[in-house]
C-alpha cells in the first residue's frame, strides 16, 4: 500500500498512533507541509520539510483523498466497505496502518472533533 | 571584515535565458572563459531592461578572506560529498548547504562558498585561488548558482539530456554508467536536433510544460566515443581531451542544429542490459513522477519546491514514459524511438 525509496524514521511515535476507541471522533487532515499529486489512481507524496516521497498505491490514494473536509477515520471506513470488495475488519485494519504510518512520518495529523 | 575581494577590478556580462537577464560580474579574469563558455548560446551586448538576477563572484586567496557571517538561526540542510548534486567529476567536492535568514550558504570548504539569495534574485562566489582550478569546476559551480537563482524565477533544470525532433521533446533522464549519454548520442547522430547534454529547462507554460534548450558542450567517456565511427575518428580539435570525459560541440560534429523549444513528449530512463536488442517497458506515471524526482529536486525553500513538484507533475501527465532496457543496438536506436513519435503526431 506505502512504498518509500528512503527508510522510515525509527523514533518512536506510539503516543502520536489513532486511538481506536474514538474513531468517530478522529478527523484527518494532510499535513501542510505534504504536497501530492494523483496519477492514474496512484497518489506521490512530497514532504516538503524533509524533501522525502511517497508513493500510495489505489487504496492507499482513496485514504488519502479522503482526509479532507472534516472525514473522521469511521467515514473513511465507510467509504472504503463501500468502494472496494472488502471484508469491514480488513478494511478498517488496512485503513489503520496506513493512517498510522502516514502520521508518524509526519504526514497526516489528526485532531479530535 | 576587512577582505582582498573588495578593491580589484570588476568586469561585467550579460545574458538573457528566456527572459531572465543576467548580470555576471567578476573581480578575476580566471572567472570569465568558463562562465562565458557555459552561457555561449546566451550573451547579450545589452540588456533591455534591468537585470533580474545578479551573480558576483569574487576570487579570493583563502578561506579567511571571505566575508561570510552566519547568524545563530542558520540551520544545516544537507551535506555530503556533491554525488547528489550531479555526476561529473567536479561533484566529488564534499559540501554543506545551510540556510541562513532567507539565504542559501552552499559551503565547499577549501574550494570556496557560494551565497543565493533566490527572493531578491542575488548570488555571490567567493573561489579560493581560481587561478588553480579546472575550468569545469568554475563553471559547475557559477552553474550550481545560476539554476537556483532561475528555480525562483519558474525555470527548472532536470539531470537528463535532451532533444527535439519535429518539435517534440525527448528526454532522458538519470546518472551516469546507465547509458544516457550513449542513448543520447545515438538519437543525436541520426538528426534528432540538441536540446541539452545534463541541464535542459522546464517552464511551466500553463496547459503543459515548455522544454527549453540549455546547450552546452557534451561530454562523453572513452566508453562512450568507443561506439561511435565519428567519435573514436574525430581529430582533437573537434574532440576536446579531458579527464575523465572528453567534450565536443553537437554541431561541430554533427549535421544538426539547436532545437526549439517545444512540448517535452517522451521520457525514458535508461539502463543497460546484456541483451543483442533494446526494448521500451512502459511505466505508470507515478512510478515515472517517482523516478524522475530525484534527477530534479532539491528542497531548500518550500515554495520553490512546492512550484517545481506541480511542474514535474504536469511535465509526467502530458508525456509517455517508459523504461528503456539499452541493448547492444545501440547505433539502431533511433529505429525504436523514432516510430514512438511519429505515432504522436
Amino acid at each position: 500500500m506505502f512504498d518509500t525509496p528512503h527508510a522510515f524514521s525509527s523514533h518512536d511515535l506510539a503516543d502520536r498512533l489513532i486511538d481506536l476507541t474514538i474513531l468517530d471522533l478522529t478527523v484527518l487532515r494532510p499535513s501542510p507541509d505534504v504536497q501530492g499529486t494523483n496519477m492514474d489512481g496512484e497518489t506521490v507524496l512530497l514532504d516538503l520539510s524533509t524533501g522525502r516521497y511517497y508513493t500510495l498505491n489505489q487504496l492507499g490514494s482513496v485514504i488519502w483523498a479522503h482526509c479532507t473536509d472534516g472525514n473522521t477515520i469511521s467515514d473513511i471506513h465507510a467509504v472504503l466497505c463501500d468502494r472496494f470488495d472488502v471484508a469491514p475488519e480488513r478494511a478498517l485494519d488496512d485503513l489503520v496502518t496506513l493512517v498510522n504510518q502516514l502520521i508518524q512520518e509526519g504526514l497526516l495529523q489528526q485532531e479530535r472533533r | 571584515m576587512t577582505s582582498c575581494v573588495v578593491n580589484q577590478p570588476m568586469t561585467e556580462y550579460l545574458f538573457s535565458l528566456y527572459g531572465k537577464s543576467v548580470r555576471y560580474v567578476t573581480t578575476s579574469s580566471f572567472l570569465v572563459s568558463p562562465v562565458q563558455e557555459l552561457l555561449k548560446y546566451f550573451r547579450r551586448d545589452s540588456l533591455d531592461e534591468s537585470a533580474s538576477l545578479t551573480l558576483w563572484f569574487h576570487a579570493v586567496q583563502s578561506r579567511a578572506d571571505i566575508p561570510l557571517v552566519m547568524s545563530p538561526s542558520a540551520r544545516r540542510l544537507s551535506s555530503g560529498t556533491g554525488a547528489e548534486l550531479g555526476d561529473r567529476a567536479e561533484t566529488g567536492l564534499p559540501y554543506e548547504v545551510i540556510h541562513d535568514s532567507g539565504r542559501l550558504i552552499a559551503d565547499f570548504f577549501n574550494t570556496g562558498v557560494l551565497v543565493i539569495d533566490g527572493v531578491q534574485g542575488r548570488a555571490d562566489g567567493y573561489l579560493i585561488r581560481p587561478e588553480t582550478m579546472p575550468a569545469s569546476l568554475i563553471e559547475y559551480l557559477f552553474h550550481l548558482v545560476l539554476i537556483e537563482l532561475l528555480r525562483h524565477r519558474g525555470l527548472y533544470t532536470i539531470h537528463a539530456t535532451a532533444l527535439e525532433k519535429n518539435g517534440r521533446g525527448v528526454l532522458i533522464p538519470g546518472n551516469s554508467g546507465r547509458g544516457k549519454t550513449t542513448s543520447f548520442i545515438s538519437l543525436l547522430r541520426s538528426g534528432y536536433r540538441y536540446l541539452s547534454d545534463d541541464h535542459p529547462l522546464l517552464r511551466d507554460a500553463g496547459d503543459h510544460v515548455d522544454l527549453l534548450p540549455f546547450p552546452i558542450k557534451i561530454n562523453v567517456t572513452e566508453d562512450t566515443i568507443a561506439f561511435f565511427p565519428e567519435l573514436r575518428n574525430a581529430p582533437d580539435h573537434l574532440l576536446h581531451p579531458g579527464f575523465p570525459k572528453r567534450a565536443f560541440y553537437a554541431e561541430e560534429l554533427y549535421s544538426t542544429a539547436i532545437g526549439e523549444h517545444c512540448r517535452p513528449s517522451l521520457v525514458m530512463f535508461p539502463h543497460v542490459v546484456d541483451a543483442p536488442h533494446s526494448h521500451l517497458e512502459p511505466l505508470s506515471k507515478s512510478r515515472a513522477l517517482e523516478l524522475l524526482l530525484p534527477q530534479a529536486l532539491l528542497v531548500y525553500d518550500q515554495d520553490v519546491a512546492r512550484r517545481e513538484f506541480q511542474v514535474l507533475a504536469k511535465l509526467v501527465q502530458q508525456v509517455d514514459c517508459y523504461r528503456l532496457h539499452f541493448g547492444r543496438d545501440i547505433l539502431d536506436l533511433p529505429k525504436l524511438i523514432t516510430p514512438l513519435l511519429e505515432e504522436m503526431r
